[in-house]
């Protein structure tokens, strides 16, 4: 008798859908995963029904890869339903490991957000200024919309999580390898970040480092680079030195400095202060003016700091309104 | 934060009634001690005192404490008492912790309320962060007992001769060709006129006939690698460039005294006198050099009538150097009696602007100055007396217009000689020498003590002392003083055998260090060392001083500040915000 086929789930909370593509991107392993595998669940290329989900038994599933955030009622309802169901849930990419892109909005907030789409949009008809609720009454029925949060959250503060893969998005190599891992039953301890490296980026790196000094920062267009050099040295932001490795270098290997969707490495509590404190130690000047010239050479500082963490740094988000 | 599991003790001092008289030291009590990790919590008037002391020791022994907490002063203060204690009860004096309720609590608030909260807030920080502290052991790293001297000045004879006269190697180094520095160039010394050559004469003649001093003139330092107890210095030729024909020579020193002294203030940068201009407008230097050689005379050879001296030049001025010389009140004083022995006709005056008399002796000196019939004119601050030639009818070369402070009238002054009294400044050299044995400078170029009263031959780097005039301005005494003092402090060391290493200090895990190098240059102690084929950093730990520099901007998290760690920072933390 053939074993059992493995159960599992994947599916997307507030997500760009790239997670999804990262996936697909492992090519005709994919084929091998559905000879390895019943996916139960996969919104973007699989049909199934939250229905379904609901059927099936507590830990029916064997392993749900959850990507991207909760921002609204409906990810933390289907965040918990999965959690539910699935002996292991894997938060998959940067959104659902630390917020993601999405979480820059705890940078301001629901009414700020609303009145930008809905009525300060310049696409929007000036009849046509509305803001949804929660629930329409039309005709006797009742619409119902997810009600959207004043936050953005990571999956781990609505449901406990098993294991984090991170990336935006992970790279499929990673993606491969985890999935054979877990089908295999090669079970890291609980908690621990799977598909990246205990290292930081800088460690696979094979840019020639040497003493650090900044006199400006340059977007990338702005400058002809030096291939084979450090591109932090060369003034180019890269969050390599407090991000966790594991994608292959994938950005400093194009030339462009590292966004930090790795998340932080290993022994780093918080990514944004860590390069800020990085910061001020290579900044080759002592005059407090010249010092604030070179920083504001960093447009939007703190979504340069946080771009895929910010409701998992220290600052989690705004307060003030 | 996880709050972790062990025995506290904890001590609230009243200091008498620094503390009691404003923080509610029973409440503070109370409070601490429903706290779970407490095993103990007691309040006595003096902590600090041996029974203080022993109620700690005695409750580690019969309670069986893991760790302490002592609410009273500030830990500059006290936290070596309290460690000390520890240790006799036979616990790791780095599993205490000290909270500061007085100088940051009674002596700062004086709403007791809100004082008392404080303290409680304090207190439960560093019981929180105690419960992290992890025992430390100190490093003990062997000591070469040479000694390497730079400088061979009034300073640099006598640290050299009281390090070799108790027996120990010392290398004495000067860029001149000749020892006796700055001194050499003076004839008689204030108050006392006893002759510099004599000073020096003695000296030098003990230090070349020392068998312990190895002289090395026309040499300097080219590079001081290492740390306290294992310095390498290379020292080099300062006639050569031609670094084929320059050989370097590299020896092994403990320690370091430096003491290369000042140069005088260049008084052509001053040019409301006319020095330059005028031929018989000297500087102080240019007269010393005269008396050495016996004949006080004008530029054409005649004997002065009428001499005057002028203090502050480029001292205590916003243009050129604020603070003021020390030295040149005492030693136009000198030159007072100086002309009036040689030429007992002539007419000095002096053109002072305060008369700095502080040091011993000095104010009777001023008292016999002006028993000689100097005529003392007081000018303003920020104001000066202006010098003009004098016409053919007058008997003078010069004529010098003084708004005289004490009269409140102009008064013009006859002058055949003006010496400037010119005052002290830092060496163009000190930058590159502060650099090369990783020492600070002031502003005006001053070489910085550790502490200015409590430590003042030492430097913020353990092994580099400081002495004499490339401190600060002083006089011979003092400059002697200190000589003996550094050496002291380094033939204190050499009996020890060994040197003690704090047990704080940074290091770095190489299994996360990603050899990014941000930490490199960052150091201001040069304790970080990067390994080329490893590619990682490295601190050496003696070096190090546990400023946290590195550990902060450790990108990777790889630096761990013993004692400071993330965990005890974030315990602390949360004990002042719960």
């Amino acid at each position: 008798m053939a074993a059992k086929k493995l159960q599992i789930a994947l599916y997307w909370g507030a997500a760009c859908g790239g997670c999804d593509v990262a996936v697909l991107d492992t090519n005709e392993f994919i084929l091998d995963v559905a000879a390895l595998a019943d996916i139960r669940l996969w919104p973007i290329a699989v049909d199934g029904k939250y229905e379904d989900v609901e059927a099936m038994a507590d830990g029916e599933l064997d392993l749900t890869f959850f990507n991207g955030a909760v921002r609204n009622s409906e990810n933390e309802h289907l965040a918990k339903l999965l959690r539910r169901k699935s002996k292991l849930l894997v938060a998959f990419g940067s959104c659902a490991h630390m917020g993601g892109i999405p979480g820059l909005a705890n940078l301001t907030n629901r009414e700020a957000i609303f009145s930008s789409i809905y009525l300060q949009n310049p696409s929007i008809e000036p009849g046509n200024k509305k803001i949804p609720h929660p629930e329409t009454c039309l005709d006797d029925h009742v619409l119902e919309l997810p009600q959207f949060y004043k936050r953005v959250y990571k999956l781990a503060d609505i449901v406990p999580v098993d294991y984090f893969l991170p990336g935006c998005p992970p790279a499929p190599e990673q993606v491969k390898l985890s999935i054979l891992a877990l089908a295999g039953g090669k079970l890291p301890s609980k908690g621990s970040t799977i598909g990246a490296a205990e290292r930081n980026v800088c460690d696979d790196c094979q840019r020639s480092k040497s003493e650090k000094k900044i006199k400006r920062f340059y977007r990338p267009y702005e400058i002809i680079q030096d291939p084979e050099k450090c591109l932090l040295e060369q003034g180019i932001v890269c969050m390599g030195p407090v991000t966790r490795s594991g994608c292959g270098v994938r950005c400093p290997e194009s030339g462009m400095g590292c966004r930090g969707c790795y998340g932080p490495a290993p022994d780093v509590l918080d990514q944004g202060t860590k390069f800020i404190s990085a910061l001020g130690a290579i900044i080759d000047s002592k005059d407090p003016k010249e010092i604030a010239a070179i920083i504001s050479g960093l447009p939007d500082l703190t979504s340069t700091l946080y771009r895929f963490g910010l409701p998992a740094s220290f600052l989690q988000r705004s307060l003030k309104s | 934060m996880e709050s972790r599991e062990c025995k506290i003790g904890v001590y609230i001092c009243d200091c008498g009634t620094n503390i009691a008289k404003v923080v509610d030291c029973e409440a503070v009590r109370e409070y601490i001690s429903e706290l779970p990790q407490v095993a103990i919590a007691r309040t006595y008037k003096y902590m600090c005192s041996n029974p203080g002391q022993e109620l700690i020791i005695q409750d580690i022994k019969e309670q069986g404490l893991e760790r302490v907490v002592v609410a009273a002063c500030s830990p500059r203060m006290h936290e070596r008492t309290f460690r000390a204690a520890l240790q006799t009860a036979g616990l790791n004096p780095y599993l205490f912790e000290m909270a500061n309720i007085r100088e940051q609590c009674s002596w700062v608030h004086d709403d007791p309320l809100a004082a008392t909260e404080k303290a409680k807030a304090l207190t439960q920080a560093a019981v929180l962060r105690v419960a992290h502290h992890e025992a430390l052991e100190q490093m003990m790293v062997d000591m070469c007992p040479n000694t390497l001297v730079i400088g061979a000045g009034i300073a640099g004879l006598t640290a050299a001769l009281e390090l070799a006269d108790a027996g120990q190697k010392v290398y004495l180094l000067d860029k001149q060709d000749h020892l006796g520095g700055n001194l050499a160039r003076v004839d008689l010394t204030a108050p006392y006129l006893d002759s510099a050559r004599d000073l020096l004469t003695e000296r030098i003649t003990r230090v070349k006939t020392n068998d312990n001093i190895e002289l090395l003139l026309n040499s300097r330092l080219q590079e001081l690698k290492g740390y306290v107890g294992n310095f390498s210095a290379t020292l080099v030729s300062v006639d050569s460039d031609d670094p084929e024909e320059n050989k370097a020579q590299k020896i092994e020193v403990g320690n370091v005294i430096v003491c290369t002294g000042y140069k005088e203030f260049p008084a052509e940068r001053v040019t409301h006198f006319g020095y330059g201009k005028l031929p018989n407008v000297i500087t102080s230097f240019d007269f010393e050099k005269m008396l050495r050689a016996g004949r006080i005379e004008s530029k054409d050879g005649k004997i002065p009538k009428y001499v005057a001296i002028i203090h502050c030049v480029g001292s205590r001025s916003p243009e050129y150097h604020g603070y003021c010389s020390r030295v040149c009140c005492m030693t136009a004083l000198k030159y007072v009696h100086e002309i009036k022995s040689a030429i007992p006709s002539c007419y000095v005056s002096d053109l002072y602007i305060d008369m700095h008399a502080f040091g011993k002796g000095h104010e009777d000196f001023y008292r016999r100055t002006s028993e000689v019939k100097t005529m003392f004119l007081m000018f303003g601050k920020g104001d000066h007396p202006i010098i003009r030639s004098a016409g053919p009818k007058d008997d003078c070369e010069m004529l010098i217009e003084v708004n005289e402070q004490l009269s409140g009238e102009v008064i013009e002054i006859p002058a055949d000689l003006v010496i400037l009294m010119v005052g002290m400044e830092a060496r163009e050299d000190a930058t590159e020498t502060a650099r090369l044995v990783n020492i600070s400078q002031d502003k005006d170029g001053w070489f910085i003590e550790s502490h200015p009263k409590l430590d003042p031959v030492a430097t913020t780097t353990d092994g580099i002392y400081i002495a004499g005039t490339c401190v600060a301005p002083k006089d011979i005494p003092d400059t002697v003083a200190q000589a003996r003092a550094a050496a002291g402090r380094i033939l204190a060391k050499i009996a020890k055998g060994k040197i003690a290493v704090d047990a704080i200090y940074a290091e770095i895990n190489e299994d996360s260090c990603s050899g990014c190098r941000i930490c490199n240059e960052l150091c201001p102690y040069s304790a970080i060392e990067f390994d080329d084929e490893k590619k990682r950093s490295h601190v050496l730990s003696v070096m190090c001083k546990a400023c946290g520099a590195c550990v902060a901007a450790c990108p990777s998290g790889a630096i761990k500040g013993r004692h400071f760690t993330d965990q005890q920072i974030f315990a602390q933390i949360e004990g002042v915000l719960r």
